[in-house]
Order: structure tokens, then sequence, then C-alpha cells
């Protein structure tokens, strides 16, 4: 196992293929799906700064490449940063999954999907990788489809919208194939760069191709789903990121910084009006991860302002909040029974369940990025930047946030509603001492920004093309 | 002679596609589907040797198999009815078909000429058929075989497309994987469906 691409894309998979046969053993494959992602992701940050390691006498060396099918699978040091993100997305999301109701192949498919988007990053000509994320759709289905229910339209619509950015991407690549050298195919080049953003645009849920995500949030758990969500977001940055640092064709174009803004904002916006009208808590929170998406966009839109800084500066913090938000959903799903998540469902929960009711409300209010919390200092920077370019933004991004806080006091509308019968608090004492840590995380990260972007800093150099 | 030879398969393959579209019976559904991956066979023999060209069409019909072993297990297999009477939905179904194809056919020389130079305009006219085909039928229904259909007969369509433009040993091994893959999703799919069916 001397080689990277074995170490971090063949072995998590068999490993996850041998989680499946030891399902039965629902203990040992949880702790092994705790394990395995935290010790790969600790590997990777030790290889990242060289692939040769000593260590107590004994010395380590890691091949970088492997050839498969005639094609090089190629992961060098510096970037074992990313995997090691990737690794830790997973990690963190199978350490509480035993508390919430979840899909009984989270553990070993968890491990699986996090394989392959390792390889979505590093497979080389890269735009094969658009075959890996189709794989990954496929892979996801038992995850999004809870066991006993008949397949939904959101997961059809789903599958639907993924397989269309599929030729997308591919043909892109095909088409501007060679176009360093010809510089007057203007019009090539506009409609690689139009099939390339309307393919990400589908994969990801950006707005107006988003329906798929609050029909698909209402229909799933939200611990699956929410895992799905933030691994997808993490590696279609990082694979946008290796899209722009490939191609000058694409990051030269002119008009695609005011395309990105455009698409930010309005997913932004788009979010927020929609969150507003939302009665279901889980549609809430697929429209929180659509907002967030459109940050994304916008840091991606001001890479020469130092959007690459942003986006390390936020990652950590969106992925945290994101995991806090659902985690409140996901416990309070399971403990008062409800799958739907429909806002009555909700009524005078704060009675019953006041300290994972308050983590709810404190969830929502630091991934809006409010001051003290997490990701206020990442959105303070953006939204100074896009107040500077164009009014309109901040008049759109405005009142996408408005949006938000609405959404969020119709929450605690009924949150603190006086429920019918009883308010006996049944809420475990145990859970003080999660929920104390997860909301000092979060004041920390917002109080001391740097300690959380300074793990994701080394990720930066394998996008050299993109610094100013 | 020699014109039609070349023509015809694909037309029938494209007829398969169009009857999977309007028609909803299982087991017709499927011949259909597998009288459409071996008519593609013709039209990836102009571009590689057999060994090659099989694969798609191979891994198509592997596909096609699962999901009738999957639909036989869950007792939707009947046996086809060819004088049942034509729908409304059907007519519409089929009539969107039919201009979809007309209207490729009438663009497609252009189109080569200003898109796909490389691609032979009769390749060019049996894929866009074949992904539209399935577009129209992942717009039209939800039920989880037709969803399977209208993904593999897209993706089919495209993987058509993209062999005319570029050959990897890779991306055809991907290839394969997803289709496989959507083969089992699409059973997944049946036997969900009837088990929340039966209870």
């Amino acid at each position: 196992m001397n080689n990277t691409v074995l170490l971090f894309v063949a072995l998590p998979m068999a490993l996850g293929l041998l989680l499946i046969v030891l399902e039965r053993w629902q203990r040992l494959s949880s702790f092994l799906a705790v394990l395995i992602p935290l010790s790969l992701s600790g590997l990777a940050l030790v290889f990242s700064r060289s692939l040769n390691l000593t260590f107590l006498g004994q010395q380590f060396f890691l091949e970088d490449s492997l050839n498969v099918f005639g094609r090089t699978i190629q992961i060098e040091a510096n970037q074992l940063s990313i995997i090691a993100l990737l690794y830790f997305v997973c990690f963190l999301w199978n350490l509480p999954v035993n508390s919430f109701d979840h899909n009984h192949w989270f553990n070993s498919l968890s491990l699986i999907i996090s394989g392959l988007w390792v390889l979505v990053q590093f497979i080389n000509p890269f735009l094969y990788s658009a075959l890996v994320v189709e794989l990954i759709v496929l892979v996801c289905v038992p995850l999004l489809s809870p066991r006993g229910a008949p397949a939904k339209a959101g997961i059809m619509r789903y599958l639907t919208m993924q397989t269309l950015a599929l030729p997308l991407i591919l043909l892109s690549g095909w088409m501007v194939a060679g176009i360093e050298t010809s510089p007057s195919a203007q019009a090539l080049v506009s409609r690689g760069a139009f099939l390339v953003l309307t393919g990400f645009m589908l994969w990801a849920g950006v707005f107006p191709l988003h329906s798929w995500l609050p029909m698909l949030s209402e229909e799933s758990q939200p611990w699956s789903f929410s895992f799905l969500l933030v691994i997808m977001q993490v590696s279609l940055t990082f694979f946008f990121l290796h899209f722009l640092n490939q191609y000058p064709w694409l990051r030269n174009l002119e008009q695609l910084g005011i395309v990105l803004k455009w698409l930010g904002t309005l997913s932004i916006f788009g979010a927020g009006v929609l969150a507003a009208f939302q009665t279901n808590l889980k549609r809430i929170s697929s429209y929180i991860y659509m907002a967030e998406t459109g940050y994304i966009i916008l840091s991606l839109a001001y890479l020469p302002q130092g959007g690459l800084d942003i986006i390390t500066m936020s990652m950590l913090p969106r992925l945290f909040g994101i995991w806090s938000l659902n985690f409140a959903i996901s416990y309070l799903s399971k403990n008062i029974s409800s799958e739907k998540m429909e806002l009555e469902d909700l009524k005078g929960i704060i009675y019953r369940f006041p300290r994972t009711s308050g983590l709810l409300l404190i969830s929502f209010l630091n991934i809006i990025g409010m001051p003290l919390f997490s990701l206020f200092p990442s959105k303070r920077i953006i939204w100074g930047i896009v107040i500077a370019d164009n009014p309109v933004f901040q008049i759109l991004g405005i009142l996408g946030f408005l949006g938000f806080m609405i959404a969020i006091l119709r929450t605690l509308n009924i949150l603190i509603k006086k429920p019918e019968n009883g308010e006996e608090k049944v809420e475990k004492p145990i859970t003080i001492l999660p929920i104390a840590l997860i909301v000092l995380t979060m004041v920390l990260a917002g109080i001391f920004p740097q300690l959380f972007s300074a793990p994701i800093q080394n990720i930066l150099p394998s996008f050299n093309n993109l610094f100013p | 002679m020699s014109d039609i030879l070349n023509t015809l398969p694909i037309y029938i393959a494209l007829i398969a596609a169009l009857l999977n579209l309007v028609r909803r019976q299982w087991s017709l559904n499927l011949i259909a589907l597998v009288i459409q991956f071996i008519f593609i066979i013709p039209s990836l023999l102009n571009l590689y040797p057999i060994q090659i060209a099989l694969i798609q069409p191979f891994t198509g019909i592997m596909v096609s198999l699962m999901l009738y072993l999957t639909l036989n297990e869950t007792g939707g297999i009947e046996p086809i009815n060819l004088t049942r009477t034509v729908t409304p939905g059907e007519i519409f179904r089929a009539l969107a078909g039919i201009f979809l194809l007309a209207i490729i056919l009438f663009f497609i020389n252009d189109f080569q000429k200003a898109v796909f130079p490389t691609v032979p305009p009769q390749h060019l006219y049996l894929s866009f058929g074949l992904m539209l085909m399935g577009i129209l039928q992942l717009g039209t229904i939800r039920e989880p075989l037709y969803l399977a259909i209208g993904l593999l007969t897209f993706l089919s369509g495209f993987q058509l497309l993209y062999s005319a433009l570029e050959f990897s040993y890779l991306l055809e091994a991907l290839f394969v994987a997803v289709n496989l893959l959507l083969g089992i999703v699409g059973s997944f799919f049946i036997v969900k469906n009837a088990e929340s069916g039966s209870e």
C-alpha cells in the first residue's frame, strides 16, 4: 500500500465494501467508520509536506501515481490536504451517527463516497471526473431513499438533473481542447464556458436549477442528506478551482466574473426569499445550503480580490455550521418521532428540548453570519467587497438575509408556543456536553477565525495559477 | 442498397426508443430497450473493432436483463397486449417524439458542420435522437422503470456521441460502471415500490 492512490482511494473503498459485510455488527461497523476516515485524514496531513517520511528511525515512502487503463491518477504531497479535509468530513458525520435515525448503509457508503470524491479530484484527464460524479450520484441513492418508502419525486429529479450535467462537462472539455493555440475562437470559448457553468449549476443545485434540493431534503433523513451535500459542496468547490487553474480560456474569460457574481447573489437572494415561506424545517435547511453555495460562488467571482482566501477561511466554519444545524434537526427528528419535520411538529419543543432547540437557533444564527459566530468574519469580508462593487448585489443580498431572518423568527415563534399536551423536559442531561462544545467552537471560530482557516491554507499552492 | 443498410439500424433504434417513450407495457419496453441496444452496434462498428464496439450494447443488454429479472421477481411482468387501446397521453408523447426527431433530422447537417464536424451526420442523428428521447422520457413520467429506461437511453445516446469524439479504455470502463449501477438503482427502485405497495 505504498502508493497515495491505493492508500487514499482504493483502500477506503475496499474498507467501505468490507463494512457492508460487517453491517450486522453495528457497533463494530460504526467504530470502524469513525476510525478509518480519521486515520486517513491524519495520514494525509502527515504526508502533506513530503511523501518521504522518517518516523522512529523507519522510513516511509509513498509513490504519487498509479496507472489505470492506460491513464495516470496522480496525488502529490501538496494535494493531500484536500484529501485530509474530505476524510475529516466523513469522520465528522460518522461520529454521532448512532444518536440519530440513519440509513443502515451510512457507515459503509459514506466511506465509499468519500473515496470516490477523492478520485474526482485527481483522475487524469480530469474531465473524466464527470463520470465518477455520476457514479457517486448512483451510489448515494440508497442513502437518500429511506427503507420502506417508495421512490419519490425528489430522488428522481435529483438523478435526472445530475445525469444531465454529465454530458455538459465532458463535452466542454472536448469542445475547447487545444483552444489555447487559437485565441481567436471566442465563440467556442463562450460555448465551452456555458456548458461548464450549466453543468456545475446542475450538480450543485444553484439557483434556478435547484428544484431537486428542497424536494430531496423533505424525502430523506437529514443526517445522510447533509453529509452528501456537504462533501459534494466541498469537492465541487475544489473541482471547479481545478477547472479554473487548468484552463486559462475559462479563467481569463471576461464575462465569467460577472456571471458568477449574478449566480452567487441570486442564489443567496432566491434561497432567502424561498426559505421565508417554508413550513418545513428540512426544506429551510436545504435553502441554507443553497445560500452557502451562493457565497462560495461569490468568492469564486472575486478571486482577484482574495476570493481564494475567503474560500479557505469559510470552508471549515461552513461545514461545521451545517453539521451543527443538522445535528439539532436530526436529534429533534428522532426524539419527537417526526420524519417530516414540519414546523407545526415543533410546537413548544423548546420546553421539552431546551438545549437542542437552543442549538438549532444558534446554528441558524451562526450559518447566516451573525456577529460573534464562526461564519461572520468571512461573510463580512465578502459583503465588504460586494458592496464596493455593485449596489444591486448588495440589495439582493440584504433581501436574502432578511428572508432567512424571517424563517428563523417563524421557527422561534413555533418553538416557544405553549404545547397542548404537557411541557415536561425529556432531554437527557448528558446532551449539555456536546451542545456546549459545539457552541463554544462556533464562538471561538468567530473570535479567532485563523484557527479554522490555518489547516486549509496548505491547499492553496495546488491552485497556483489563480493567484493575482 | 448500402445506404439503406446503413440507415436502417439507426431508424430501428430510434423507433425502439420512441416505442419506449409512448407505450407503457413493461415487457414490451424491455424488448424495445434490447432492440435499441442491438441496433446501435452498426454505428459503433463504423468507429471501432468489434470487440470494443460490443461493450456498450452488451452492457445495455445486461442492464435490460437485470431489470427484467427484477420485474419478474416482483410480479410486474405481464403478457404483451398489442391490442390495447391508445390513450391521449400516448398520442401526445408519440407526436412530441416524432416532432423532435423530425426537427433534429432537419437541422442535423448544419449542426454537424458547425459543432461536430468530425462526427458523421447519421451517427450524430442517432446520438441526439436517443438523447432527446431519453430526456423526453424523463420529463413525462415518474415510474422507476421508465426513469431507468430514460436515463439509459439518454446515456447511450451520449456515449455514442462521445465515442465518435474520443476513445479511452478508462472512459469505457467508467461508462460501463455507470450503466451497470444505473441498472442496479432501477432495480432498487422497482423493489422498493413493490415492497411499499404490498404493505
